[in-house]
């Protein structure tokens, strides 16, 4: 930078610098009031007792009881096979979507896009009209005689887990869609001319190239489906407990603040791990991907 | 000189009131159930006394009851809670104990007594069938509901101790009367979870609200539902194919209390005797399907024939059915709930 030879200019610099900050401070504010504040308060409820002493109590309590493992392992199984399924079914809708003429390519996002306009409520309840026991899937399937009892699709871990992917998907979709649409063409023509395979060419050429779109995917997914509520509250059938519902039986049932809070800083310490892994991942895959490249 | 008017004007007015007339505070839930009260117990009672009653509605009666007391400034004579509140109000000494030389601690069951909180009408957990599976010959008893060889098909219950662990031990043949005796047992407790881990191969929801309880009827999703007795009698009224049973109802109670300093507590305990008189609490029922806690309200015909099987409290139903016991549920709830938590973990 020649410019900070001259000390005038370099004040300029900094006095430039210092306007746009001060630009980010009503941002910065927002962010304080409803994030930060909200988790100081919940981390400090969560060393008090409910007559206001300070404790560790709490911990013990909810870091002893087998409900909460239980509930973590939950948490994470929802998890996973959410997110497994996203990547089965994402990836290739993705590179459909990428590959596909752009009037056909907006067409099928609209229909991506669609359920993601829809509120979450008004889908859940959707999906126990479409998967309960007299519901239009098992009609279909006992009216045609493809299964004589109709087929246990909802609360359970199933109908829990079909709720989820179908949220969770256009989510996955987008920033897998937008790398893969960012490779450049000539790539994939340069190495079909080369002689390499459709298979060769998705596996050394395509994927590498999105994998940072993919990681960012399943970032979204993780960190989304740990806190998931409503989803396995309503098509879980009380059979699905994630730590999110063992939260909310803490509060409405017991009125425990102090051990919501510690179930609250759990998740969040999850929540952080998981994120922390991804980027380390992330960064790891996308320097294998450019070396590829 | 206009202030001055002004002064002398509203001095005036306030002087030609009634200055005798006393005022009293009502809080209720407010919407139809707070409007039945109303036309049928505090405005009749109101005007017997010569009561001014001024009324109140919140959703969250024991939020509001503790924010008054704490903060020192109550405003509310007369509280209406559901007793499990009621009990957790008076634990936390929000409650003004119930002056029983006024209202007369006789008039309700034993089992539904309360010291600081009177209980006045009632709702039953009840059991439900769909009338398509099971035709002429349901399961009519809480052993018959558990009997899965006699009686096939899948079962709902409410995903929570409450009334589930007293209907386990009803099932197990434990007598009504002993239900609260054997669960403050630390053995009773364990046979009730047991209880409840024997039929849970067979429990296709554990339901988390009212509403999904009379869907699961409505829908035949599960073809035998533990509800309450307000939602499977709307389900039968619409025309759905359920039915259901109030014998060995789990009864739970709502009540009226006093909080810790009121203004008025004399003229609260009196508007509570007035206002639960055995004609007003039948009167209730022209309005809403919560019978009365006071046995004396079904007698004399105060009450409809027809309208007696819909309540939970009627009195060919007593006997078979149990007061939902709030002390112990106080004392005990947190205990059960994580037993029955830890059994439908495994």
């Amino acid at each position: 930078m020649t410019a900070t030879a001259d000390p005038a200019l370099a004040a300029d610099a900094l006095r430039e610098r210092r306007f746009f900050l001060s630009l980010s401070l009503p941002a910065l504010f927002i962010v304080g009031l409803a994030a930060i504040l909200p988790i100081l308060w919940i981390i400090r409820q969560s060393f008090l007792t409910t007559g206001g002493e300070y404790t560790f109590g709490n911990y013990e309590k909810v870091l002893s009881s087998g409900l909460t493992w239980s509930a973590l392992v939950t948490t994470l199984e929802l998890s996973l096979a959410t997110l497994a399924i996203c990547i089965l079914l994402g990836t290739p809708l993705a590179l459909a979507l990428a590959s596909a003429r752009p009037r056909v390519a907006n067409v099928l996002m609209a229909f991506v896009m669609l359920p993601l306009w829809t509120s979450i409520l008004v889908r859940t309840y959707g999906w126990l009209v479409l998967l309960r026991r007299d519901g239009l899937i098992n009609a279909a399937l006992t009216g045609s005689g493809l299964t004589a009892e109709p087929l246990p699709l909802v609360y359970n871990f199933t109908g829990t887990l079909i709720g989820m992917v179908h949220y969770m998907l256009p989510l996955f979709l987008l920033p897998v869609y937008a790398a893969m649409r960012d490779i450049d063409a000539n790539l994939i023509r340069a190495s079909s001319s080369m002689g390499a395979s459709l298979g060769q060419v998705i596996r050394t050429v395509i994927l590498p190239l999105s994998a940072g779109g993919i990681f960012s995917g399943s970032t979204i997914v993780f960190i989304y489906t740990i806190g998931f509520f409503i989803t396995p509250a309503v098509l879980g059938g009380g059979k699905v407990n994630p730590l999110s519902t063992r939260i909310e039986r803490t509060l409405s049932t017991f009125q425990d603040w102090g051990s919501a809070s510690v179930l609250g800083i759990l998740l969040l310490i999850v929540m952080a791990m998981i994120g922390v892994m991804f980027l380390a991942a992330r960064r790891l895959s996308t320097r294998n991907g450019a070396a590829h490249a | 000189m206009s202030w001055l008017r002004i002064s002398l004007t509203a001095f005036a007015v306030s002087a030609a009131l009634p200055v005798y007339a006393q005022t009293v505070t009502i809080t209720t839930a407010g919407g139809d159930y707070g409007n039945a009260m109303k036309e049928a117990m505090w405005a009749p009672a109101a005007k017997e006394l010569g009561y001014d009653v001024r009324e109140e509605t919140l959703s969250d009666g024991l939020a509001a009851l503790k924010m008054q007391v704490t903060s020192g400034a109550v405003t509310t004579d007369v509280i209406h809670l559901g007793s499990p509140e009621g009990a957790q109000a008076a634990a936390q000494s929000l409650l003004e104990p119930l002056d029983y030389k006024i209202i007369d601690p006789k008039a309700v069951p034993a089992g539904a007594k309360s010291d600081y909180c009177y209980p006045f009408d009632s709702y039953g957990t009840v059991l439900s069938w769909n009338t398509k599976t099971y035709g002429e010959n349901p399961p009519k008893t809480w052993a018959e509901f558990w009997d899965v060889a006699k009686f096939p098909g899948r079962r709902a219950l409410r995903a929570n101790a409450q009334d589930s662990i007293e209907i386990a031990l009803l099932s197990d043949g434990v007598a009504p009367a002993d239900v609260y005796p054997v669960l403050s047992t630390p053995e009773g407790l364990d046979r009730a979870i047991k209880r409840l881990e024997a039929i849970k191969p067979n429990v296709a929801v554990w339901w988390t609200s009212g509403a999904q309880s009379a869907q699961l009827l409505k829908d035949g999703e599960a073809d035998l539902v533990v509800t309450w007795n307000g939602r499977a009698q709307t389900v039968k009224a619409d025309g759905g194919a359920a039915d259901y049973t109030f014998k060995g109802s789990v009864i739970g109670t709502d009540c009226l209390a006093v909080p810790k300093g009121a203004p008025n507590k004399e003229a609260a305990m009196k508007l509570i005797a007035a206002m639960t008189q055995p004609a007003r609490v039948a009167k209730l029922t022209d309005f809403i399907a919560y019978g009365p806690v006071n046995p004396a309200g079904y007698e004399g015909g105060l009450i409809p024939e027809d309208r007696l099987k819909t309540l939970a409290t009627a009195p060919e139903n007593a006997g078979t059915s149990v007061f939902s016991n709030s002390e112990w549920w106080v004392k005990n709830g947190e205990a059960a709930q994580k037993a029955f938590d830890e059994m439908m973990a495994r």
